[in-house]
This record gives C-alpha cells, structure tokens and sequence, in this order.
C-alpha cells in the first residue's frame, strides 16, 4: 500500500494553497497557448522558467507541468472552430473536429474533447503512479554501462520521431551533444571549446538556448507570413453531446487512452504521434470509415484522449530514468536540475514529495482543467481574436527579461537572440529544434557515462555487449537506424487508412 | 527541396569538420582512458557521416523545390531592431528601450495604429517591470529614469 501512502501525503503538498493556485495558473496558461496557435507548450515552459527559479522545486514543476497538460486541452478547440491546431498534437483533430463544428455540432466536439482529455488524463496518472515505482527501483541497479546505451537509444529515438527526416533529426541530436560540450569536461573538469570567452567555461546556458530557439526563433518564423484567421461565427449552441455521440466516443477514449499513454512513454514519442495513430486505429476499427473526415466523432474523442495520455505517460522515462522523452519534458527537467534536482531512478526515494506532489496535482489540474474548459470555452474562443501581431511582442518581451533575469547580465539577452537566429535557420532549413534541446541537457550525461563505462572495462566495447540490459538497449538503438523504412511506410499507411481527405491548413 | 536540403548538409559537414579539427587539439586520451577530446571528436565524425548521408538524399531526391521567406525582409529588420535593444539596453534603460522596441514591432513592422501601438508597449514593458523588477526583484537596468 505505498502508492496510497504516497498519493495521500502528494495530496496533502497539492492541497496546501500556494500549490493549488500554481496548479490552476499552470492550467489556465496551458489552456491558453494551448488555444493560441503560433506558441507551443515547450516554447512557453522555456519563457516561464526564470519565472520558477524563486519558488520551491514542487511548486516549479505543479506549474510547468500543468501547462504542458494543459495545452493539450486547450489545443483541440482551435483545431474544431477553426480548422488550424492551436498545437502540434491537435493536428488530426481538425479534421473531424472542424466538419462536426459546420455541422452545428461545435459544442458536442469541444466537450467530447474535453471529457476525453479528463478521462484519459486521469487513466494516466493512474497509470504514472503504479508504474513509476517499480520502473525506478529497477532503474537503480543501472551502472555507467546500461545509462549510455539507455541515452544513446533515448536520444536515437527522439532523432528518429521528431520530424519528416530521420537523417536531419539524427543531425540535430549531434549538434546538441556538441553543443553540451562546451564548457567543464564533466570528468576530469578542464575547460574546452570556449574560445576564450569567461563566459562559456560553465557551458551554454540550457535555458538562453531554449529561449532564443523556441521563443525568438518562433516570432522570427511567424513574423514573415501574415495569419489570418477566421473564427467561427456561429454560436455554440447545445454544449452537451447526445446520447449517440456518447456511446460512439466511448470506446475511442478507452483505446485513446491506453495507446496514448504507452506512446508516451517511450522517448521521443509523445503527444503528436498518439493522436495521429489513434486516428489511423479508430478509422480502421469503424465499420463505417467513410464518415471520418466528415465529422466522425471518434475522430475527435480518439485523438484528443490519447494526446493528453501520452503528455502524462511522457512523465514516467523523466521521472523513473531522468530521460526527457520531448522538448517540453526537457525543460521541466531543466527546471528541477535548477532547483538542484536530479531527476532519475533517486527521484522517488530521496524527494518523494516532488514526485508524489506532482502525481497529486495532475489529478487535481485535469478537474480544474475539465471546469476550465467546459463553461469557460466562450472565453477561449474570445483569446482567439488577438491575432498573433500582438501577442509577438509579448514573447519577446519575456524572452529578453527572463534571459536577463538568470544571470542579470545583457550578456545573455544577446546569447539568446543569437540563438533566436539559429532557430529561425534551422526551421528554413527543415530541421526541428526540439531533438537538440535534448540533446545538449543529456550530451554531459551520455559523455560521462559512455566514458566511465570505457574506464571500468579497460577500453572493450565488449563491456556493453556482456552486459544482458546495455546489449538489448543497443540492439534497440542499432535496431532504429537499419529501419528508417519502417517510417516511411506507416506514414503512407497513415494517409492512406485517413485516405483523401484534405490534409489541415 | 533540393536546394534547401543541399544547404543543410554542407552546413553539417562543415560543422561536423570544425568540430572534429577542433576536438582533436585537445587530449583525446585513448579507449582505456577517454580524455577531453574524445567525445567531441566522435560527434564531429557522426556530423559528417550525417552530412554526407543528407548530401547523398538530397541530390537524389529532386523532388519540387520550396518557396523562400514571404517576407524576409521583416526578418532581418526584427533581427536588427533586437540587436540594437541589446545594445542599448544598458544605457537606455529596460523600461524605454522595451518599450521602444515594442512600437517598432507594432507599428514599424506591422501596419497597426498609434493608440493600439503605444498601449500594447506600455502594457509589454510596464508589465514586464512590475512582474519581474518589482515582484521578483531582479535589478533591470533603470537607464536615465532612475537618475
């Protein structure tokens, strides 16, 4: 009876006021990026970090987390009235979603997503606190061995899901491992690649780069084509879905669920993916395929349940192996290393009220989250009319002080924009930053045990193939590489199960 | 695509060399004993050997080529108005400069009026001030309003 034990004393740190109302700022943000188009869940976690360096580490991650899971609530009623994915994760929601709101039938799609998001949330969480545990403590018999080839198949597969090429995903987790690089040699602790600057002996700071390449490398892409969008004018009328449309859903948010939340878990999976194979699956389970893409509702109530499991099932790799699966794991993960907390196998048995008081909040966020997004939804769908002009100097306002705010140094306000210009390039040129904000949190990790793992077996690479857990994660890692076929094929398989219905935006 | 995709895996390569050239004047130790250069070195190899692989994918593939920036112009004009707030973020001030930077995105690089320009500024910046020089007590730069 630990989990009770623990989900009761979690309870007794989320109820405590300060957490409650961290808890409900976090939904409320996430609501509202998730809404907005244009600013994503990891750029806005990397906006509000400075934000979190003055509270408790709990109170930190309550928050952060909360946006994270909160956008994925908010993300589906862009998709459904207005036919573009406030988020990544909410792309295939448009395309039930938006035919079942010119149908009229706005309100039941919005409170199916809803009601799907809570129940899948809420599964996962459960899910989250009986599987966390046990994973932790076999995580703990791990050595330096079984922790490189567990980053180097965590950030193969973070390469490999992140965007339409393998090769260009695989570029970004090396840049991010040069980048990690720079600074103390986290063996022997002599500087390097500093090219004589004082300022570079402690590294690249994570959270300039993250700033510059989500938050001013999106104004940067955003502001050379102009978006204008469309609300819907229609009113929302009959907010609650029918009978039939109930027992039509309730099956995708079962499946929705179950598959969201094992996609999460595995690294470089998450949201985005979930929702999309919940749509492929729940096209192919229907004995009538032909209404999807004309307002099926198991097109929505599959997706938008499956991409809130999986942004809580992406929370057990970070806090059972300290392995971040996303970009917006990444920086709850360098919002804790801030706070002087390591997240990993320890986590659970040195700061259990971190991780039980997460555990606590996220059932507490996905209730106020339901409230949130149920009545309130007029609400949201007035944020829609500020267009993103406007909300452009915002970011960059944040960006600016929060950079300075770390180190109090102008300094850093230009490392950022600097960083805010290889952001903007690297989207020119195809490449997804995400892999290689990553990449460079771990690169000091993965170097330091791929190097204490040589030490220990004299320089054999043999070490890792004698050891029964090491060997299996390489043969994974080398597994991935020989199969960039595979992709290839379950996305034609995708389109063709979706078939030819107009692709969102 | 082709284009685009050349780009990137010269740019790969090149930064794949220079680490490499640069990775191998530090101590690289040996497999018993990787020093600092060791890691680096590797990485370097597997951007050129990436680099390569896209090359070779982009020369293959010369599938329809992608359109350039709508308007890029506005890219390097916010670039430049970013680097001169830097610039000058010390001696003007948080408050003026943030504020001054924030007219320029609302009414140089978008076409939207004085009154809605002036009022965003000074909701941006003074807001901005409030949460972060007064609430959490970060010393922003006062510039000539403090004296």
């Amino acid at each position: 009876m630990d989990v009770l034990a623990g989900l009761a004393s979690g309870f007794a740190i989320a109820f405590t006021p300060t957490n409650l109302l961290y808890c409900l700022l976090g939904s409320l943000v996430g609501t509202a990026i998730g809404v907005l188009p244009g600013l994503g869940p990891p750029a806005t976690i990397a906006l509000l970090l400075p934000v979190t360096y003055n509270i408790a580490p709990t109170s930190a991650v309550i928050l952060l987390a909360g946006i994270f899971y909160g956008a994925m609530y908010g993300g589906s009623t862009t998709s459904i009235l207005l036919n573009i994915p406030g988020e990544a994760a909410s792309v295939v929601t448009c395309l039930d979603g938006y035919q079942m709101a010119r149908q009229g039938r706005a309100g039941a799609a919005l409170a199916l997503s809803a009601f799907g998001s809570f129940i899948a949330g809420t599964l996962s969480i459960v899910g989250l606190m009986v599987l966390a545990p046990p994973l932790a403590a076999f995580a703990l018999k791990f050595g330096a061995h079984e922790n490189a080839a567990l980053l180097i198949l965590g950030l193969m597969m973070a390469g490999y899901l992140a965007g339409a090429s393998m090769t260009k995903g695989l570029i970004m987790v090396a840049l991010g491992l040069l980048l990690g690089t720079v600074g103390l040699d986290p063996i022997m602790g002599s500087p390097r690649f500093t090219f004589g600057v004082f300022k570079l002996s402690e590294g690249f700071e994570f959270v300039l780069v993250a700033m510059g390449l989500f938050g001013i490398g999106e104004v940067l892409a955003n502001v050379e084509q102009s978006t204008a969008a469309d609300v819907f004018k229609t009113r929302i009328r009959g907010l609650l879905p029918s009978r039939e449309e109930w027992r039509q859903a309730a099956a995708p948010i079962a499946r929705g669920s179950l598959l969201g939340f094992f996609i999460g878990v595995l690294p470089g999976g998450g949201a985005i993916i979930a929702s999309f194979m919940s749509y492929a699956l729940e096209k192919r389970l229907s004995r009538h395929p032909e209404r999807f893409g004309k307002g099926a509702v198991e097109g929505v109530a599959g997706p938008e349940s499956a991409n809130n499991a999986a942004a809580t099932g992406s929370f057990i790799p970070l806090l059972t192996l300290g392995i971040p699966g996303n970009a917006s794991i990444a920086m709850i993960f360098a919002a804790l290393m801030i706070h002087g907390v390591r997240p990993g196998p320890m986590l659970l048995s040195e700061k259990p009220e971190i991780f039980w008081g997460l555990v606590a909040s996220m059932y507490l966020g996905n209730v106020m989250l339901l409230v949130l997004n149920l009545p309130l939804i007029g609400l949201w769908v007035k944020l829609l009319q500020v267009p993103y002009r406007l909300l452009a100097p915002f970011i960059v306002v944040f960006v600016a002080v929060g950079a300075y705010s770390i180190n109090n140094s102008i300094f850093d306000v230009g490392t950022t924009v600097v960083f805010g210009l290889v952001g903007y390039l690297l989207r020119k040129l195809g490449f997804e930053p995400a892999p290689l904000v990553l990449a460079m949190i771990l690169g000091p990790q993965l170097e330091a045990s791929l190097r204490r793992a040589l030490i220990y077996s004299r320089g054999d690479f043999m070490g890792f193939l004698e050891r029964p857990i090491a060997a299996t994660l390489l043969a994974c890692a080398a597994l991935m590489l020989l199969t960039p076929l595979i992709r290839r094929v379950l996305t034609r398989k995708f389109w063709q199960i979706v078939g030819p219905v107009a692709k969102p935006e | 695509m082709v284009r685009r995709d050349a780009i990137a895996a010269v740019a790969t390569l090149a930064l794949g060399a220079g680490a490499a050239v640069a990775a191998s004047k530090l101590p690289f130790g040996g497999l018993r004993n990787p020093g600092p250069g060791f890691f680096p070195w590797w990485l370097g190899l597997v951007l050129l050997l990436l680099g390569a692989v896209l090359l070779g994918q982009a020369l293959r593939n010369r599938a329809s080529a992608t359109g350039g920036a709508a308007r890029p112009w506005k890219v390097v004009l916010l670039l430049a108005a970013l680097a001169v707030y830097v610039l000058v973020l010390d001696a003007a001030g948080y408050a003026i400069a943030t504020f001054l930077l924030v007219v320029f995105m609302l009414r140089g690089l978008e076409p939207h009026r004085w009154p809605l320009a002036l009022t965003v500024a000074v909701v941006a910046a003074g807001g901005s001030y409030v949460l972060f020089a007064v609430w959490l007590g970060v010393p922003l730069p006062a510039g000539p309003l403090a004296r």
